[in-house]
């Protein structure tokens, strides 16, 4: 059963690939309505935990709870509630932007006037334009972005899981894709995401995790954190932890 | 179900928008009807060279007027004769080379002292071979129904001699042979050569060619599509939405399966037209009855077998080519990986293609009998001719459970854990093998 207020609830999660401890012990906590950051190094672990919570692969050991909902036993009940956007996540070359939403927006949703609706809303996302109905090989990598953003939250989901949101895009984009994010938690969406920009999650997020070789270093909110650390960013807050 | 039409629309505009799939489906309806046109023409042209202007050389020991009969006949049915004299057969030949001679003719002494008295008459032929192409083979035709036509001539002119009131053709060839076929248990009006010609290519040539088409087609886009959605990093995405692996494996068999079935039929299309084009060429115009409204129909039952294994033989490739691309980090190793499903699905066809399942060694047989695709060949090539034999109504639970294995393993690839876990091993074997390599290095 869901706790009051947790749309996601993480005790002990463990994953291992082979020899590689991917992550080791991590327990973590994210409250409905919050934008919760996942901050590390590459290799630390940050995408695989979202990769778990999206039920795309398997604890090793641990419980993970989604919305209530057991993410191994029950994954098939929480993919319609959750969107998750991947890193490096690609487009269908040849399909058009607008093809390509009205497919997910078919699967998503029974009715035909809903799926129009989550289209027009994408579209609006997505900042497209007329190119939506251009094939999605002609956009650039902004555009792809910006149309799998518009992707993942046109589905209203009530957890939204993106990696990496803004990696590789200039300043315009990555504004444009915080701004539908912040959007997004106001209209009551719920969202984790991972970063390495540390001005992105500090400006994003409610809350925030420090995640190093596994684990789960710190948490918290990012004024606190700093406070606490007495320090004047979160780039610095993760130095002085991960070199304790 | 919305959901999974939903898919196979993905699938379906995916492929066929891309060049590497739509190039491949036009290519054989433009390529091999002007193939045909190219190559008949190219022939044509040949051969008509070759048997305008055929020249013969010949050498006269004989020079009585059975020996000039000859050559008048020849030259009245179309050779240029030159007469030439020469001490010997080498200077015979140096001389006829000179002259341009297709071939040289050698009467030798006593050829129409040999006819008159009933005794074989000897003519040595020479064909100069000056090169292998088809006018050469024209130009020996040609001399070969020049010299036929006269043998048929002078026995004509010995048998009247003997007894005019005897039609010389009933004394060369006594019998009346009237040839019919049997096919199961019915009496078909034409000779078995007749059917062999027409049967040997539809059955045993065109239908299993199709179908290795089919198979071949269907497990390359199977695996393309599915290999596409790794290297664009899509597949990651599409297991996140709310559909089953089932459902995603089921888009991408019919989304494939459709289009294998539109490039099958473009390439059949081809393939005819291909034929068309090569037997329209000059010379390959030979008046052929057509006998297919004279066979019994297969019965109602062996249609459906057909269709069933069909429709199996299709599932279990698509399957496979699914796997394969869901293994291959982009198209280019899913093709590579291709080559191992591709061979054993090719070997069976061209077995039944041209030869007898029956007289295969058990290795091959076995071979034949393991894979769902030889099932629809079999029944293809049997349902016309005899009963369908038992041991290919097994093949059919058979090709079913194979099927229903191979797809319940790659659904199960399907599962996001499983797909990424071995696509991560796969990997690291990869980087491990390049680590060693280069330590070697």
């Amino acid at each position: 059963m869901m706790e009051a207020g947790s749309i996601v609830i993480v005790r002990n999660l463990v994953k291992r690939f082979g020899d590689l401890t991917a992550v080791d012990g991590v327990s973590l906590r994210i409250e409905e309505g919050e934008v919760f950051g996942l901050i590390g190094p590459n290799g630390a672990g940050k995408t695989t935990i979202l990769r778990i919570m999206a039920t795309l692969l398997l604890p090793t050991s641990g419980y993970v709870n989604i919305l209530g909902y057991d993410a191994v036993k029950e994954a098939n009940k929480i993919r319609p509630f959750i969107s998750y956007l991947a890193e490096d996540a690609g487009t269908y070359r040849n399909l058009s932007g607008r093809e390509y939403l009205s497919i997910v927006a078919r699967i998503y949703f029974d009715s035909n006037t809903e799926a129009s609706r989550a289209v027009e809303e994408a579209i609006r996302i997505s900042g497209l334009g007329e190119r939506v109905d251009d094939k999605m090989k002609t956009y650039s990598k902004g555009m792809k972005r910006r149309l799998q953003i518009a992707r993942a939250l046109m589905t209203r989901p009530r957890l939204a899981i993106l990696d990496e949101p803004t990696a590789g895009l200039d300043v315009f984009h990555a504004k444009h894709i915080r701004d539908v994010v912040s959007r997004h938690v106001k209209d009551g969406g719920t969202v984790v995401l991972s970063s390495h920009n540390m001005l992105e999650v500090e400006y994003l997020c409610t809350r925030v995790a420090f995640i190093h070789r596994g684990r789960v270093l710190f948490e918290g909110e990012p004024k606190a954190i700093k406070n606490k650390l007495g320090v004047s960013n979160l780039e610095e807050a993760f130095i002085e932890v991960a070199s304790r | 179900m919305r959901k999974l039409f939903s898919l196979v629309e993905k699938e379906v505009k995916d492929l066929l928008r891309d060049p590497r799939i739509y190039i491949g489906l036009v290519v054989p309806v433009i390529l091999m009807p002007l193939l045909g046109f190219l190559m008949s023409t190219s022939m044509g042209s040949s051969i008509e060279a070759g048997t305008k202007s055929v020249k013969i050389a010949v050498l006269d020991y004989d020079k009585t007027s059975l020996s000039k009969t000859l050559l008048d006949l020849s030259a009245s049915l179309g050779m240029d004769v030159r007469r030439i004299d020469a001490a010997d057969l080498e200077a015979a030949v140096s001389e006829a080379r000179n002259l341009g001679s297709n071939a040289l003719l050698v009467i030798r002494k006593g050829f129409e002292n040999d006819l008159i008295n009933f005794r074989r008459a000897s003519v040595e032929v020479y064909f100069v071979m000056e090169s292998m192409s088809l006018g050469s083979i024209g130009a020996y035709t040609a001399v070969e129904g020049v010299l036929g036509f006269s043998s048929t001539f002078f026995s004509n002119m010995l048998i009247s001699k003997l007894n005019p009131n005897i039609p010389p053709d009933v004394v060369r060839d006594p019998f009346n042979i009237s040839t019919r076929s049997i096919l199961k248990d019915k009496i078909i009006e034409v000779p078995p050569q007749i059917l062999f010609n027409q049967l040997l290519m539809g059955y045993s040539i065109m239908i299993p060619l199709l179908l290795l088409m089919l198979s071949i087609t269907v497990v390359q886009f199977a695996a393309t599509a599915t290999a596409v959605e790794n290297e664009e990093k899509t597949l990651e995405t599409l297991l996140t939405f709310p559909v089953t692996r089932y459902d995603i494996l089921l888009a991408k068999l019919l989304g494939s399966s459709i289009l294998a079935v539109i490039g099958s039929i473009l390439f059949t299309g081809g393939f005819i037209l291909y034929f068309n084009n090569m037997l329209s060429m000059s010379g390959f115009n030979f008046p052929v009855e057509d006998v297919s409204h004279l066979l019994p129909s297969p019965p109602p039952e062996s249609f459906i077998l057909l269709a069933v294994s069909l429709i199996l033989a299709i599932l279990f490739v698509t399957s496979l080519g699914v796997a394969i691309g869901g293994l291959s980090s982009d198209v280019r190793m899913a093709n590579s990986l291709l080559g191992v499903v591709i061979v054993p699905i090719m070997i069976p066809s061209f077995l039944m293609m041209y030869g007898d399942l029956g007289t295969l060694p058990l290795t091959l047989k076995l071979l034949v009998y393991a894979l769902p695709t030889s099932y629809p060949i079999m029944i293809a090539k049997d349902m016309m001719m005899t009963p369908i034999p038992f041991e290919t109504l097994l093949g059919i639970p058979y090709s079913a459970a194979l099927t229903v294995l191979v797809l319940y393993a790659t659904s199960m690839l399907l599962a996001p854990e499983k797909l990424l876990t071995v696509q991560y091993r796969l990997r690291l074997r990869s980087i491990r093998r390049r680590q060693i390599k280069e330590l070697d290095d």
